[in-house]
């Protein structure tokens, strides 16, 4: 005998909205479709539901019911990424499902070894529940049966003898055209169980074909072959706030959350986090979106949260947060195993998360690895981020190739007044150097990028003052500066 | 109770990064890990020193931070193969620089930590609180990095050692390799506030 499982989250709007705040399951909340002002009850807690809101009422009816009742619009990316998750789970216990719909989805046991399949039932809830979802499930011999039992599953429901489950069904229940319900609703029947006792011939004879297929479905014998879909291996997590938020704190808390919820699935997947995205949907703005890579790959949430929490804590917006999104991309563990002469970090996810706090101790440019541009240009060079955790190599003592004092640079230049005499510098007048020159060589001309917008000329000279200082000048275009200093004085 | 049995073998081994500057290696083998150093002087010795520090972790294949106090840093002065390895922070005041080194010997990655603050005005070194230092050492002592202050003049009293350099200069030396600059610079060398060793100054000729 062939069985299908189906794995019904019930409310699903409403799980979704709530799956990382478990604990306001108990308020008088309800999922709104069409704008919380003028919406309808898509779905509502327990509490919402006691006084007295039912589904499909307007918006303001509910209100009236219930005037403590939250009303809260559905969320298109939480219901995604709970449609996702349960994909996932489902593609673990089968190759072969199909993403049935909303909430809904059916999982071919055919290649799964029988057994007790309310216990494994259970086992599925578990897991998914471990993922803060709800789920019901129905067991059958065929995949729209399985979907019937999942909705009347009180968890899980394993349909062994299929007459005699579906001679209580109401007709209404199963997914048929209305007109033909009406009509067998005049005809007095109102049950499965009183379709399936008809002859087949005869109801497709006065009603149509598709009076058959609904009678197969009544009879437990509609089988059909299930659109196959793979799930997607994304590890992302997503989270709309019921209003833009003032404070971090609320950011912080989802995002501990979220990395629990990720970090768990990562395990399973025997994966680590390689890099995480986080983007923030902002109330009127574009989304703040911002890549962190993770030096060692890890899927320690302690070290995750941290550098999460070591950029938040300098962030500056305009505009207030309305959501967060967090997108792992996940590498294959990697086990390393230190060389003699490698020289790596200690904690390399420590070095990134204190690398972030300089950053905003100092400003974003201002730390990193000196990389000198490909140009003649004096003080051409920006820093980039270091990749100190790839394994050191020593290398053998080499003479260095910079010759003389090294400079202490302005930034930016200091304006000088530079007397000249016979084309040579005589005196100079400024902030830091000024004297008579008593020594000076040059002068070293420069120059580049003549063929674009950005050509530049430099002329410099090196000289030395009569009190031992040692200064380079610079003239770029008959101004004169002061570019650096050598050597000063002792003060 | 072997500690109290044997002390000697309970004594923790002295390491030191040597930075191929025979005048500063000469004396203990380089600088002592687990200690602040000061290094004081003329800012062109300083910046010769630094010159080999930056090799020497090359040499060694490691890696360094350096906290540059006033962005006066050159990197054009400097090999680009050995900036590679060196993590540089640039800071406008010397309070700055203090967080910046206090981050960096707490992160505790870093075997060498170099805090330029030649370039800082008295007044600014004045205000850095006497306790930093304390905490400083503190700091290197558990995590074993070696912390070198380079200063225009005496002001960290917890420096376990201190470097004084010295030399002048003339136009000359802008054109002779950093190895022929290292025998013209005098060297002081201080334990705890004690001379215990020193070399002149060379003049080095030019070809």
């Amino acid at each position: 005998m062939s069985w299908y499982a189906a794995i019904l989250l019930p409310q699903f709007p409403l799980q979704a909205v709530l799956r990382l705040r478990e604990e306001r399951q108990v308020e008088p909340i309800a999922v709104v479709e069409g704008g919380t002002e003028k919406g309808r009850v898509l779905e509502m807690t327990g509490a919402a539901a006691a006084s007295g809101v039912l589904r499909g009422m307007a918006s303001t009816q509910a209100l009236a019911r219930c005037p403590a009742l939250r009303l809260w619009p559905r969320s298109p990316a939480q219901e995604q990424i709970v449609n996702a998750l349960l994909l996932e789970v489902a593609g673990t216990l089968s190759p072969l499902i199909e993403a049935t719909g909303e909430g809904l989805c059916l999982v071919d046991l055919r290649l799964v070894k029988e057994c007790d399949w309310r216990e494994w039932g259970h086992r599925v809830r578990e897991r998914l529940a471990s993922l803060q979802m709800r789920a019901r499930i129905g067991v059958a011999s065929n995949p729209d049966l399985a979907a019937l039992a999942a909705t009347r599953a009180e968890p899980v429901l394993v349909v062994q003898n299929p007459g005699a489950f579906l001679a209580d069904v109401a007709v209404a229940e199963v997914d048929a055209p209305p007109e033909l319900v009406a009509v067998l609703r005049d005809w007095g029947i109102g049950h499965l169980g009183d379709l399936a006792r008809l002859s087949r011939g005869e109801v497709i004879e006065r009603l149509g074909p598709e009076a058959g297929t609904l009678w197969e479905r009544a009879a437990g014998r509609a089988q059909r072959e299930l659109r196959l879909v793979r799930p997607s291996e994304i590890f992302a997590e997503a989270f709309d706030f019921e209003q833009p938020i003032d404070t971090i704190e609320p950011l912080h808390f989802i995002l501990r959350r979220q990395l629990d919820q990720l970090a768990l699935r990562l395990r399973e997947a025997y994966r680590v986090v390689a890099q995480m995205t986080l983007t923030l949907p902002l109330d009127g703005g574009a989304p703040y979106e911002r890549a962190f890579t993770i030096p060692t790959p890890t899927g320690d949430v302690e070290v995750l949260f941290r550098i999460l929490h070591t950029h938040l804590e300098s962030l500056r917006l305009e505009q207030q947060p309305i959501g967060v999104r967090l997108l792992i991309t996940p590498v294959i563990a990697d086990s390393q195993q230190f060389q003699i002469f490698e020289s790596p970090l200690r904690d390399p996810n420590r070095f990134g998360e204190t690398l972030g706090r300089l950053k905003a101790l100092v400003g974003e440019g201002q730390v990193g690895v000196v990389q000198l541009k490909d140009t003649h240009r004096p003080d051409g060079f920006h820093l980039v981020p270091p990749q100190f955790e790839k394994p050191g190599v020593r290398e053998e003592p080499a003479p260095s190739r910079t010759l003389g004092l090294p400079l202490q640079r302005f930034r930016p230049p200091l304006p000088a007044q530079v007397h000249m005499r016979r084309h040579l510098p005589v005196m100079v007048f400024s902030e830091k150097a000024h004297g008579e020159i008593v020594d000076v060589s040059g002068p070293y001309r420069g120059s580049g990028h003549w063929w674009d917008c950005g050509a530049w000329s430099i002329e410099e000279w090196d000289i030395a003052l009569d009190n031992g200082a040692l200064y380079r000048l610079s003239k770029h275009q008959d101004a004169w500066f002061v570019e650096g200093c050598y050597d000063s004085p002792l003060r | 109770m072997l500690a109290r049995r044997f002390p000697e073998a309970a004594r923790p081994v002295e390491r030191h990064w040597a930075t191929g500057w025979a005048a500063i290696d000469e004396e203990s083998g380089g600088l002592k890990h687990g200690a602040v150093t000061e290094l004081c002087g003329s800012s062109a010795c300083g910046r010769v020193f630094l010159d080999r520090a930056f090799a020497s972790v090359r040499e060694r294949g490691s890696f360094a931070g350096l906290v540059d106090c006033g962005r006066t840093f050159d990197p054009g002065s400097y090999e680009a193969t050995v900036l590679a390895r060196v993590l540089t922070v640039f800071c406008t005041t010397a309070e700055q620089g203090v967080k910046v080194t206090d981050l960096l010997l707490r992160d505790g990655n870093l075997p060498l930590v170099l805090l330029d603050l030649q370039t800082m005005a008295p007044r600014q070194l004045g205000r850095i609180p006497m306790s930093t230092w304390h905490r400083f050492q503190r700091l290197v002592e558990k995590s074993g990095a070696v912390l070198v202050v380079l200063t225009p003049q005496p002001v960290v009293d917890a420096a376990r050692i201190r470097i004084v350099l010295h030399a002048p200069w003339d136009l000359a030396a802008l054109k002779r390799s950093r190895r022929e600059l290292m025998p013209g610079i005098a060297v002081q060398i201080f334990r705890r506030g004690r001379q215990v060793a020193a070399t002149e100054e060379t003049r080095v000729q030019t070809a």
